[in-house]
């Protein structure tokens, strides 16, 4: 009865209630209604706190942690990778002091891989002489790689007979260029070379002297020293020498070893380059086609040592093939390129390669050519291919190479 | 982000005013209260808790019957919970401004904001009206955004000013005071004679007037359609019409500072164009006023910025800054290209917020002309990369094809292909992501506020010395302003500039104001109602009437349902009929209030 009591009270007051309390509230405005969301809002105030990836991403923005990295400490860079294919990846530093305000041009480097692959060069230019038309190098070059493959000499060299050697060799050279245009350049190269080969270090394969005998090879007991001097004719107007959608480039290198330590391995050589790309869908799609050639010739009773020999294979010849693969005193390398760009920061590539070694300069022909198709990946910037990745197949087998560059 | 979809949530929900609102959640706690006041628990028998709690269930059913009908009546009549439309609703101005105690700058990090938006997808996602609009549908101003343009026509004159309040003087040599960090145009800082500190950004030397122009073009139309912009000037100066100040510092890529010498004077200019005349053209940026704090998100919101309760992503003005970066091609439109700054103002202190460079717009990308893919397509997208990818190129983006004229100093702006619903920004933007055809409408009938003098004025502020080349771009704009037009006035109901002429509503259609060739609407149709404002509940009158003219008359029983103090309420539901375009039979909903003898339109809903 109580309950009953009170329940019929509480009903009646709410009859009577909402008459009084709309009279009594007036109506909260749109601007009083926001300004309480504010003022509950400003009872916990606190400062924006990223998450720990975007934290750590202002962290490298705001302490500059990619430029610094780029721009070096007191002009120590890393250096990180650049030897020979097969040499693990190499670590190393590269000393690039700004001097002259940039006039001058002086560099020094050092790496080493897992393999003991040793690389140390120095480098001294003046790459702005008279407007930039002069250019005058000094540069040297030591390097020490232990493993080089050796599969022995032609076209039909055989995989089984991989063995590996220890190259050694000592560089000096004096370059001077002219830049007839932002296209043309000449130039000249005098320089001494001094080589030193031995016992491969890769255990998996036998040591190149325990296969070839020095009466086949007879460098192989003996290494000799040049002196050198090159001459230069290039034409090079692709858009982005690092990643290039159009243009071409025509390059003309003439060279002559001088064995100045044995006077049996003097020999001369004619490398020519042809590099088209036919850009179309504004540069969205590019057919891209090179040719390199490499002539030698010795006078009579002159040879020339196999580590001195041009050599078709690997990652910027035939893709398809081991690197080193085949060595001769010539060579002919085609490559065709279809790229198409996937998104802006990457081009697919499909690609197809040829090419062949040969004694003979009358067999550097299109008969009897290796060949492989594959497709590529090449994660680029407007300027420059950062990453590129091949695979290739031919008749060898599937090979795949990781590299910081373009094909060609 | 679990903490910024619930703000959204909550509201959305304060938006539609059918759940608990805060002070709903108030009262609820004064019945909890209510039940101890009344003693009911003391009443209790105070046995073990089990025989307590049934003891409490069987006691109080009738008690708590009471109280749900009793609370059912309080809500149902409850003053200021449940309301539609508020006493000062339409509100044009929202106050913003209240004082924010220790702000601290927060940046936004560029390769991250790529990152999150591309692949993360943060914000709001749902498809829910704008939060910051009034009752109408319109933006208030606020420290967002003024309306200008598209509230009252601009003159000439003063869409040609824009923000700009008077440039360098050049009656002193400038002092360069540092170079230029961020952003990619070369460039430095000056002062002038009058200790003002610009920053001054070039033409890349591949395109001349360029850059320049469309920073200042842009800077005008950004700021008469209501953005908060920086000042910016086009000047012209000689090498010898600049000094180094003997403070000057010059600051590397990796932020280390040494003195500033002569010689990164000429390397800076060295990057830019110079005329005929042995001049260089710049864009003199005014530094803005107010301490700087980072960027803003295009999503939530600050959390050390009280007046920053709506959520960015539903923020009209910045969804419908998709529409004009469409028009404009400001495809830069993304965090790190805008700017807060702490203002102080009659003893306040408060965030403003500003849109920030615009060098990369309409043809130019800053440094060279802009991409063809800038505009139609992400940096990365999935769906044509794989496209691309799996089809060996076979299958090509159709922006790939389009042609562009060859006039340097505009870079590469097209009309023809330009698709406004299809435009993007260089990566996804939330608040864009969340456009409706609402805040589109209201974007578009401001780009349409543009008449075609008034932008050929604009243009003209780019003082572009080629002729074809300044009428070119005038001609595109006026192009792409049309399509946004078409594309956007359609795609719902668009009558608009509602009014009360004594018992008549009286209305205009924008799509047929606004875009040349379209025809008026066939007919007309409308379902009046009375509306209780508390209830939110409406009540037909009569059946539907058909009108052939813009004009419907009010029926005078319209304004017979109960009043909430600040007036009666009237409902409209009308659709547009037309042959030519079904969308327009969208239904849209006018309410209207009166009070006395003044009868106004109080709000305006588009489906």
């Amino acid at each position: 009865m109580l309950h009953a009591l009170i329940a019929f009270l509480v009903l009646l007051a709410a009859t009577i209630f909402p008459s009084t309390a709309g009279a009594q509230d007036a109506p909260l405005t749109r601007q009083q209604e926001w300004l309480r969301q504010r003022e509950a809002k400003s009872k916990s105030l606190k400062p924006y706190k990223p998450g720990s990836l975007e934290a750590g991403t202002l962290y490298v923005q705001k302490e500059k942690l990619l430029e610094r990295f780029a721009e070096g400490w007191k002009g120590i860079h890393p250096k990180l990778g650049g030897l020979s294919t097969g040499s693990g990846f190499a670590g190393g530093i590269r000393y690039a002091p700004r001097i002259a305000d940039g006039q001058l041009d002086f560099q020094t480097s050092g790496a080493i891989s897992p393999k003991v692959y040793q690389f140390y060069d120095l480098k001294l230019g003046a790459p702005k002489l008279l407007g930039g038309k002069l250019v005058t190098e000094f540069y040297s070059r030591y390097r020490s790689y232990p493993q080089e493959d050796f599969f022995g000499l032609g076209p039909s060299s055989r995989t089984q007979d991989r063995t590996n050697y220890a190259l050694e060799d000592s560089l000096f050279d004096i370059s001077l260029g002219w830049n007839w245009t932002r296209w043309f350049r000449t130039g000249v190269t005098a320089g001494h070379l001094k080589t030193n080969i031995g016992r491969g270090t890769d255990n998996r394969f036998p040591t190149t002297e325990s296969v070839f005998s020095p009466a086949a090879l007879s460098e192989l007991a003996q290494q000799p020293s040049y002196n050198h001097l090159d001459a230069l004719l290039r034409v090079d107007y692709r858009d982005e020498p690092l990643n290039p959608h159009s243009g071409g480039k025509y390059q003309l290198l003439y060279s002559y070893y001088d064995d100045q330590k044995l006077g049996r391995y003097s020999f001369r050589r004619l490398d020519a380059e042809v590099q088209q790309h036919f850009p179309f869908l504004r540069k969205k799609r590019v057919i891209s086609f090179r040719a390199l050639a490499s002539l030698s010739d010795t006078n009579p009773g002159q040879s020339i040592p196999f580590y001195m020999m041009q050599e078709v294979g690997g990652a910027d010849s035939l893709r398809g093939y081991r690197e080193f693969r085949f060595r001769d005193r010539n060579l002919l390398v085609m490559n065709l390129e279809y790229l198409w760009e996937a998104f802006s920061g990457l081009d697919m590539a499909i690609f197809g390669d040829a090419g062949k070694v040969a004694s003979r300069r009358r067999d550097i022909n299109l008969k009897d050519l290796e060949s492989d198709v594959g497709v590529g990946f090449r994660f680029n910037s407007i300027k420059s291919v950062f990453l590129r990745v091949d695979i290739g197949f031919s008749q060898e087998g599937t090979r795949f190479f990781f590299k910081f560059g373009p094909a060609f | 982000m679990n903490r910024r979809t619930e703000a959204a949530k909550s509201w959305e929900r304060t938006w539609q005013d059918d759940a608990v609102s805060p002070d709903e959640t108030s009262s609820g706690k004064k019945i909890v209260s209510a039940e101890s006041i009344l003693g009911l628990e003391r009443a209790l028998p105070d046995s073990d808790a089990g025989t307590r709690r049934q003891t409490t269930l069987r006691l109080s059913v009738p008690l708590w019957f009471a109280f749900w009908v009793a609370a059912t009546l309080f809500f149902s009549s409850s003053s200021a919970s449940a309301q539609k439309f508020r006493p000062d609703d339409p509100i044009s101005k929202d106050e913003d401004s209240l004082n924010v105690p220790d702000p601290k700058s927060a940046g936004v990090a560029d390769y991250y904001d790529f990152l999150e938006n591309t692949f993360f997808g943060p914000g709001d996602k749902r498809h829910i009206r704008a939060l910051n609009v009034n009752t109408l549908g319109e933006v208030p101003d606020s420290n967002w955004f003024t309306n200008r343009h598209g509230r009252k026509e601009m003159t000439i004159e003063q869409l040609v000013q824009g923000p700009d309040r008077g440039g360098p003087s050049q009656e002193k040599k400038w002092q360069v005071i540092r170079n230029k960090l961020g952003g990619i145009t070369p460039g430095f800082r000056i002062v002038d004679g009058t200790g003002t500190t610009y920053q001054l950004k070039f033409d890349p030397l591949s395109n001349p007037e360029m850059a320049t122009s469309a920073e200042v073009i842009c800077t005008k139309f950004f700021y008469a359609i209501g953005y908060f912009v920086a000042e910016d000037y086009l000047v012209s100066f000689a090498r010898d019409d600049i000094e180094l100040s003997p403070k000057a510092q010059f600051v590397d890529l990796t932020g280390k500072r040494r003195p500033m010498t002569a010689k990164d004077v000429d390397e800076i200019l060295s990057r830019a164009f110079k005329g005929k005349d042995g001049r260089y053209r710049a864009v003199a940026s005014k530094f803005i006023e107010g301490t700087p704090m980072g960027e803003y998100r295009y999503y939530g919101t600050r959390p050390d910025d009280p007046n920053d309760i709506f959520p960015h992503e539903h923020r009209r003005e910045l969804r419908g800054l998709r529409v004009f970066s469409a028009w404009l091609n400001h495809d830069d439109s993304r965090s790190v290209n805008t700017f807060d700054t702490l203002v102080k103002q009659d003893g306040n202190q408060f965030i403003r917020h500003y849109l920030f460079d615009f060098g990369s717009t309409l043809g130019s990308a800053s440094l060279f002309a802009q991409k063809p893919r800038a505009g139609n397509e992400y940096l990365w997208e999935p769906g044509p990369t794989f496209k691309s990818l799996f089809s060996l190129g076979l299958w090509v983006r159709p922006w790939i094809r389009v042609d562009y004229p060859n006039y340097p100093s505009i870079g590469n702006f097209e009309a023809d292909f330009f698709q406004p619903e299809k435009w993007k920004p260089e990566y996804p933007n939330p608040a864009f992501n969340n456009l409706t055809n609402e805040d589109a409408f209201w974007a578009a009938k401001v780009v349409m506020a543009f008449s075609d003098d008034q932008v050929r004025a604009i243009v003209k502020t780019g003082r572009l010395s080629d002729s074809g080349a300044e009428a070119y771009l005038t001609e595109t704009l006026i192009k792409r302003r049309d399509k946004v037009g078409r594309f956007w006035l359609n795609q719902l109901n668009p009558l608009d500039q509602f009014g009360v002429d004594g018992n008549a509503l009286l209305f205009d259609n924008a799509a047929v104001r606004l875009l040349k060739g379209v025809p008026a609407a066939d007919s007309y149709q409308a379902q009046w109602h009375r509306f209780d404002n508390y209830k939110q509940t409406q009540e037909p009158i009569g059946g539907k009437i058909t009108a052939k003219e813009r004009r419907l008359d009010i029926p005078s029983a319209a304004f017979e349902g109960p009043s909430d103090g600040a007036g009666h309420y009237a409902l409209a539901e009308i659709t547009t009929q037309s042959s030519h375009y079904p969308s327009w039979a969208r239904p849209l909903r006018v309410y209207l209030r009166k009070n006395g003898t003044n009868v106004s339109v109080v709000g305006i809903e588009r489906e």
